[in-house]
């Protein structure tokens, strides 16, 4: 898959899932905070990224994920 | 597999598992069986906080046994959100409950599991179910 795809792809199923305009999604943003994630919901991130791509994020690797720029590294590197 | 005191904190008469039947880093089932001194037991029937406590600490087992497999203490659960619940049947007294539990995701301390119940093959209860276990 193209980057560009990925990004597409990723962008438009977080917005759809955590309710939020997918024009707010930008690579240098922070994920938690525009995705308006707290304790308790960052696992339904975890859980919808493994169920979308099929890409399981360990809970070591997910304390370096802090932006979606991060995330598209890290789905490109393991998808 | 270990004794069930090992692997969940609570002890009688909270105690809502009796067995972990088998467990792996991804699923585990566990066994209860409904008795007439269970402190959630009504007129015959487990009722639905009983069910709702059976999958918890079915829960608590699942994640004890991985504590126990390193040597470590049963670590203190907490339910941190219930979604997706169907409670369909109340176990009778003498039901032997059966429950299959799933690790869906992890993240930040928080476990995110499915589970099912069931009583003679019969699905009873199904959820999705945050856990957060204390450090």
């Amino acid at each position: 898959m193209e980057r560009s795809e990925l990004i597409a792809k990723v962008n438009a199923s977080l917005a759809d899932e955590f309710e939020v305009e997918e024009s707010i999604i930008t690579p240098e943003a922070n994920i938690k905070q525009t995705l308006q994630l707290d304790s308790l919901s960052l696992v339904d991130m975890v859980a919808h990224i493994e169920s979308e791509f099929g890409v399981k994020i360990p809970t070591a690797d997910l304390g370096k994920i802090l932006t979606f720029d991060a995330l598209y590294d890290y789905l490109a590197e393991h998808a | 597999m270990p004794d069930i005191y090992q692997l969940i904190p609570q002890r009688p008469p909270i105690v809502m598992v009796d067995v972990l039947w088998s467990a792996n880093e991804a699923v585990a089932e566990t066994g209860l069986t409904v008795l007439e001194d269970n402190i959630f037991v009504r007129n015959g029937h487990l009722r639905e906080p009983g069910l709702i406590e059976h999958i918890a600490q079915s829960a608590a087992a699942f994640a004890g046994y991985g504590t126990f497999a390193r040597g470590e203490e049963p670590r203190l659960g907490y339910i941190g959100e219930i979604k997706d619940c169907q409670l369909l049947a109340l176990p009778a007294v003498g039901d032997a409950l059966r429950t299959t539990i799933r690790l869906v995701a992890e993240a930040g301390g928080i476990r995110l599991i499915s589970a099912e119940t069931k009583v003679k093959n019969e699905i009873v209860a199904n959820c999705l179910m945050k856990i957060f276990l204390k450090e």
